[in-house]
């Protein structure tokens, strides 16, 4: 479904270096490292924000490298949710609705489908300024989700909440992408957020991916030091079954 | 402890002492035109003169200011949100017109349009501003579209560019987004830069002066009508006009200062 071949990217003194790895249609991937490692710019890359200095970025075989962000159909959900503070919750949910210029019957019955999914109905009308975290993360996800996007990218979307509020998000996060089986690449540095979401994980540091595998791969087999240690073994023997 | 509060109580009457100071300066020179000049306000403001120079005030004013809005947006939002070679230059070349002094501003604008070359441009076009209307608008256009670039940069880099990111994400081209997102967010801005621009066009004098001059019912804007009926002698319709532009000002500053009051209490 997506492929990231051999993409360079130079912001400032930060380097993003040969970074390659492949999406299954419906999969849920996540790329994993500590902050500062430049998971935010890959997905800023994929969605078009940055052209890449050098690789390619395919969508189902076609490559999108040149494609303007708004051509290429990728939903995004940032840490901060980035909710328009001069819309209300029902302008931002329809907002992406109206670029496709939906008619106005259609565009109600999928903001009542979302909206119920996610349980937000009671707060369309409301200015997205008055509303908690919890409910601007749910818009948030609304308003990526409701163009039906080909790949969704979700920048540490859980980073800000408490462990509890966490845990029930995560649940949610997990239902949700069984549901609507949209392709989603998350960023997290929470190794066990990783491990309960992810079909596969990639491992990254300073802007270089370490390891691309399952969690029990990764778990079992950590293929560096960086990785075991960040995965919380400590002194390890690299390559060893644990 | 009480060394202290003595201390604190000292401090604030030694900065007290300077705002007294200047606001009774402030007031005493405000009084001075309104003491002199409202009794013959009402007689000054039937004048045809002083009603032909209102009008005209008013007329450059707002053009110059929808000019400067024009040419302000987008020069602002470029360097806002854009890194090109040459970029500190070009941005000290447009607040150049700040420094430079007025007058200065004026003579330099009546040479380049006093030229043969451009002065068969602006007759071909229509728009010869030397001596004319069109020279006041020009010469506040100058002036005034620096002032109005610095506060719009600063609004646009204020918004949050991942919001604009975002709004491409969802299907906006960089146009869709500039409409849909950016200019909302900036409006307070706008505003306020409007407001600025205006208000400054309305006093704007010295290079307007070299430009289009201060021709008696042609080019004789509120300031101009100052200058002439001064000169002239004519002590009632130069405060008449003082009055007048001071009031506008002052409107304009309580205007400003609600807009502010009313962005904090938004943004709260």
């Amino acid at each position: 479904m997506l492929k990231v071949e051999h993409i360079n990217k130079k912001l400032g003194e930060f380097k993003l270096k040969d970074i390659t790895f492949q999406v299954k249609e419906g999969e849920y991937f996540v790329i994993l490292g500590p902050t500062g490692t430049g998971k935010t710019i890959i997905l800023e890359t994929i969605a078009g924000i940055y052209s890449p200095d050098s690789g390619s970025i395919y969508i189902n075989n076609i490559n999108i490298s040149k494609v303007p962000p708004e051509c290429r159909n990728i939903g995004f959900v940032y840490q901060d949710y980035l909710l328009f503070p001069h819309l209300s919750v029902r302008e931002n949910i329809v907002f992406g609705l109206k670029a496709k210029k939906i008619n106005r019957y259609s565009m109600e019955q999928i903001l009542h489908e979302i909206s119920t999914m996610l349980n937000i109905e009671h707060l369309l009308n409301r200015n997205t300024l008055t509303l908690s975290g919890g409910e601007q993360q749910r818009v948030a996800f609304a308003r990526a989700i409701v163009t039906s996007p080909k790949i969704l990218l979700l920048d540490e979307v859980s980073s800000a909440l408490d462990p509890r509020t966490k845990e029930i998000f995560q649940h949610n996060l997990k239902s949700l992408h069984k549901k609507l089986k949209t392709t989603t690449i998350h960023i997290t540095h929470d190794f066990n957020e990783a491990l309960y979401l992810a079909d596969r994980i990639a491992v990254m540091r300073n802007g270089e991916i370490h390891q691309i595998g399952t969690a029990k791969e990764i778990f079992n087999h950590p293929k560096s030091e960086f990785v075991a240690n960040f995965i919380g073994y400590g002194k390890l023997k690299i390559g060893n079954e644990v | 402890m009480f060394n202290k509060n003595y201390k604190d109580t000292l401090f604030k009457i030694f900065i007290s002492i300077f705002g007294i100071i200047f606001v009774t300066f402030i007031v005493l020179t405000i009084c001075a035109v309104m003491g002199k000049g409202l009794p013959s306000l009402m007689e000054s403001i039937m004048d045809k003169e002083i009603q032909f120079a209102i009008r005209l005030t008013l007329y450059t004013s707002t053009m110059s200011t929808i000019i400067c809005l024009i040419f302000s947006v987008p020069i602002s939002y470029g360097l806002a949100r854009y890194n090109f070679w040459g970029k500190k230059i070009i941005n000290s070349i447009i607040q150049m017109p700040n420094s430079i002094p007025p007058i200065a501003s004026g003579i330099a604008l009546l040479l380049l349009f006093s030229t043969k070359q451009m002065e068969n441009i602006v007759s071909k076009l229509g728009v010869d501003p030397v001596f004319s209307v069109k020279g006041i608008i020009l010469a506040h256009f100058f002036i005034n579209t620096p002032y109005m670039i610095r506060i719009l940069r600063i609004t646009f880099e204020d918004i949050n560019p991942k919001l604009e990111f975002v709004a491409r994400t969802l299907g906006y081209s960089s146009w869709g987004t500039f409409f849909k997102v950016t200019l909302p967010l900036a409006r307070n801005g706008l505003i306020s830069g409007i407001i600025i621009t205006w208000t400054n066009a309305l006093g704007e004098f010295g290079t307007a002066l070299m430009l289009a001059g201060a021709i008696r019912m042609k080019t004789e804007t509120l300031p101009a009508s100052i200058f002439l009926n001064l000169s002239g002698g004519n002590l009632d319709k130069a405060l008449a006009a003082a009055i007048i532009l001071i009031a506008m000002s002052i409107i304009c500053l309580f205007i400003f200062e609600y807009l502010g009051k009313e962005n904090i209490r938004n943004t709260k």
